[in-house]
């Protein structure tokens, strides 16, 4: 079989058990859910609403029916695509809570893994360029403390110097509460701003992302930073990069087309498989700056037992990472010819 | 080679820009082309609070959903600002209540308008309190407690008796009633929009039309905006708008405050962020204002654990409660002690507690009378909720003093627990000893009383069976406490209800079903060109007199 169509053959494969890879998560949280401690009708109404107010509700949304009447109700809506209604937010349906949330959190995962990438890659080059250099200690350095470095208190940190003592960047929005946000077709502010040609919007945007993303930037770039030089390293001991040296091919351009490339597999994979985890939510960032994505709105479901809003937020994230699976999988055999699946 | 590596970045960019875009918000009205700058007039106003759950006030529960409809709506009945009377909003007079105190008939204010342009009279009136009853919101209880219904039709005694006449039916008499017209969610809503909208029995959690000076321009995760109605019946705002902007962290709202992002705040910070800007207002930098709140936080005590069944054993627990330190260590003075379950703002009010303190020789006698001390202790779990930061605080200190002066007689396991678990085992007797908080739903100290000692169902004997403090997991049963809560729903005269009030809170420092441990205080903080706040002993929040100089 050519690569190309083991290629193809592979990814119609991976498409077909996407489904069963989802309707096993979508089952294994159900059950995980039930067997919570803590009922959703009393999360929702407290202590202090009568028993005969809560039976009402519970009927009422269907929570006093057999547990697998419940599981094939819940399944036979997800095969309708139908992901259910809120519990706690009685009216709005789960749908409606990802396309309101969702955009805040692509946002701030697309801004947040360039300013890791660029950094943390960078920082591997000239660390691994170097090796035993004072370049490549600061870079270790860099990438070690950046990695240990606790999220939310690098986030405070930002925001006291640069919102509180210089006044240099907003925190706890998107955009001005005092300013109409661009209304566009994708709810990312900085791409609305630029589809409608508001450059003005698009730079107020970039200003609100500005420490939310430099946060979650760095901490991210320690992994990037220790991969890209450990993978660089490697590669730069191999023989056909000697072979490039002994041709007379400039040290820069070995390292940066020759060397870099094949270093770059395993920096692919963990890329994908952040950033599918952090459109899942980085819930502390989004705590730290108040700014309101789906992993924060994932966190307020689990604590006020919201199964549908739960079930319906994990079978999207769900489906997020096996497609960001199947995308690495497929620019990994992209960059290097001799994978085969 | 070179070419390669950008372009499968590229590719992975779009994948991902294409899924966000595919899960993008359905479009709006047109868009704006550039940032339109709203009002300077406008405020914005910062609230510690995660989304507002629903603006549905059939399903709004909240403290702080509560008061965005205490300004987008009107209820029959409202408070005056300053002196705290009852007085008539949509209704044009107070109501007229037949002798054996059930029937309710209410006169209302004619050429008000709903925010959709239809008018408001009786019918519409009828609307929103049958809707609110029928759609068994979070809050319905609060109306289909009291409000009679008929058996066979399952009709609710609320009916339009003229166009601008409503009449209310009711169970049986209760006091209150009046003011309870004036919780938040009671808001006159257009049927209109709520009937042809929504349909029967379903929420509309992020629109509101109603009658109030304010109307809802957009009502987004973190941002709702109100701007004023310029049809409204009465006083105009003194605002243009106004900005409520939603922080999911205390630091974030702190220091947005601080550095002027927020006009003003209140009921959202930390108190070692309040202390800060108390401090910091002295010197000039803003402006604050200070209450005595509604909340508060007391321990109920489960009379079906074998040691808490004696009543010496809770008389000695209520002794052994250092107010004011919890005062001092843990809300640094942003708290008042409180000495009986109806809060001070309240003139019924009686600190009872205040006869419980004992030198601690007392109470270890006490303890030694029903065979507690050295060699026999007394062994308690102490429950509190994990998610509610400053009731670990409080019950560290709690047994910090127990450990202090009473050990090895008592000795406090102290116990942590979600509060959506806690809710579920609360009315099941699992907890000996729990810490929770209660704000009142309407401006009566009923509402202190009636929810924690009433009880429909149960024995001396065996306790409460069914009803409040079965509910607040006490289980306390006297047949004298459900008559003088019977008498006092049934009393119109003040004089002879506070009579009442005293005779139960007599009780309750006798009994000692529930241990009040403190009262909240209000702070709203504001950028000093800020004018027009008042602090409302109701808790509720006027947004209307406030003014940007």
């Amino acid at each position: 079989m050519s690569r190309l169509k083991s290629l193809q053959y592979y990814v119609v494969l991976r498409l077909l058990l996407a489904p069963l890879q989802v309707f096993t998560i979508a089952t294994i949280v159900f059950l995980l859910l039930r067997a919570t401690p803590g009922d959703p009708i009393t999360a929702l109404l407290g202590p202090r609403v009568p028993e005969s107010v809560r039976n009402q509700l519970k009927d009422q949304l269907g929570l006093n029916k057999p547990l697998l009447q419940q599981y094939f109700d819940y399944i036979g809506d997800l095969l309708q695509l139908n992901l259910g209604s809120s519990l706690t937010s009685q009216g709005t349906s789960v749908w409606e809570i990802i396309q309101s949330f969702f955009p805040a959190t692509a946002e701030l995962a697309i801004f947040s893994m360039i300013f890791a990438l660029v950094i943390g890659v960078l920082a591997g080059m000239l660390s691994s360029a170097r090796p035993g250099s004072g370049l490549d200690v600061g870079g270790r350095l860099f990438g070690i403390i950046t990695y240990a470095i606790p999220l939310f208190w690098l986030g405070m940190l930002l925001q006291l110097l640069f919102h509180v003592q210089l006044g240099w960047f907003p925190v706890g929005s998107r955009f001005p509460a005092t300013a109409l946000p661009p209304d566009g077709p994708t709810g990312l502010y900085t791409l609305d701003s630029l589809l409608a040609g508001d450059w003005s919007s698009f730079w107020i945007s970039v200003h609100h992302l500005v420490l939310p993303c430099v946060s979650l930037g760095i901490v991210l770039s320690g992994i990037f930073e220790r991969i890209v030089r450990v993978n660089l390293r490697q590669t730069l001991q191999s023989d056909y990069v000697e072979a490039a040296r002994a041709r007379g091919i400039p040290e820069r351009r070995v390292l940066v087309v020759h060397a870099f490339r094949n270093a770059l597999i395993p920096v692919v994979t963990v890329f994908g498989l952040t950033f599918a985890a952090m459109l899942g939510g980085a819930v502390l960032t989004e705590v730290t700056f108040s700014w309101e994505g789906l992993g924060g709105e994932l966190f307020k479901a689990i604590k006020g037992r919201d199964y549908p809003t739960v079930q319906g937020i994990i079978v999207f994230f769900s489906i997020i990472i096996v497609m960001a699976s199947i995308a690495i999988d497929l620019v990994n055999a992209y960059i290097d010819p001799r994978i085969r699946y | 080679m070179s070419r390669r590596t950008p372009l499968h970045f590229l590719s992975l960019f779009c994948i991902f820009l294409l899924l966000a875009v595919g899960c993008g918000r359905p479009s709006g009205p047109a868009s704006s082309p550039s940032p339109s700058v709203l009002a300077p007039e406008q405020l914005v106003i910062g609230i510690n609070t995660s989304r507002i759950r629903t603006l549905d006030p059939a399903d709004a529960y909240e403290i702080v959903s509560g008061n965005l409809l205490y300004n987008l709506g009107d209820r029959l009945y409202t408070y005056e600002p300053e002196s705290g009377e009852l007085v008539p909003q949509l209704a044009s007079a107070l109501p007229t209540i037949s002798e054996d105190g059930l029937i309710y008939t209410i006169p209302l204010r004619q050429g008000v308008k709903f925010h959709d342009g239809e008018p408001f009279n009786a019918e519409a009136m009828a609307f929103s309190l049958n809707r609110f009853i029928q759609n068994t919101g979070k809050p319905s209880f609060l109306l289909s407690d009291i409000i009679f219904q008929d058996e066979a039709t399952q009709e609710y005694g609320i009916r339009a008796t003229g166009d601008y006449e409503l009449t209310l039916e009711l169970k049986q008499p209760f006091a209150a009633f009046t003011d309870l017209l004036a919780f938040s969610g009671l808001v006159a809503v257009s049927p209109k929009a709520y009937q042809e909208a929504v349909g029967a029995n379903e929420f509309l959690p992020t629109e509101f039309v109603g009658t109030g000076p304010y109307q809802l321009d957009s009502f987004g995760n973190d941002l709702i905006r109100l701007k004023v109605f310029p049809d409204y019946w009465g006083e105009a705002p003194k605002n243009q708008g106004i900005n409520v902007k939603l922080y999911s962290s205390s630091a974030n709202l702190f220091n947005a405050f601080r550095t002027g992002s927020v006009d003003m705040t209140y009921q959202s910070l930390e108190p070692v962020q309040i202390e800060a800007l108390i401090n910091q207002a002295e010197a000039g930098d803003w402006q604050v204002t200070e209450g005595p709140g509604n909340v508060i936080t007391y321990l109920t005590l489960n009379l079906r654990d074998e040691d808490l069944k004696k009543v010496e054993v809770r008389q000695a627990l209520a002794a052994m409660i250092d107010r004011p330190l919890l005062e001092e260590r843990v809300f640094r003075k942003q708290s008042a002690p409180l000495f009986s379950l109806i809060p001070t703002i309240f003139d019924v009010s009686e600190p009872v507690f205040e006869k419980t303190q004992k030198s601690v020789a007392e109470v270890k006698d006490l303890l030694k009378q029903v065979g507690y001390d050295e060699q026999n202790p007394l062994t308690l779990d102490f429950w509190f909720r994990s998610n509610v930061s400053s009731n670990g605080a409080a019950a560290s200190t709690i047994k910090a003093v127990i450990d202090r002066d009473y050990a090895p007689v008592v000795q406090v396991n102290l116990k942590s627990i979600e509060s959506a678990t806690a809710y579920e085992n609360l009315d099941k007797g699992t907890y000996p000893i729990f810490m929770l908080d209660w704000y009142g739903d309407f401006y009566d100290p009923d509402n202190y009383v009636q929810p924690f000692m009433d009880c429909e169902q149960g024995n001396p004997e065996q306790g409460c069976e069914q009803g409040a403090s079965q509910t607040q997991g006490s289980f306390f049963f006297n047949d004298r406490v459900n008559e003088l809560i019977d008498q006092q729903r049934q009393t119109i005269d003040p004089q002879k209800r506070k009579a009442i009030f005293k005779e139960l809170q007599e009780i309750l420092v006798q009994e000692v079903p529930f241990i009040p441990l403190w009262q909240n205080k209000d702070y709203v903080f504001a950028q000093t060109n800020v004018q027009g706040i008042q602090l409302q002993p109701t808790q509720q929040f006027s947004f209307a007199p406030l003014k940007k100089s």
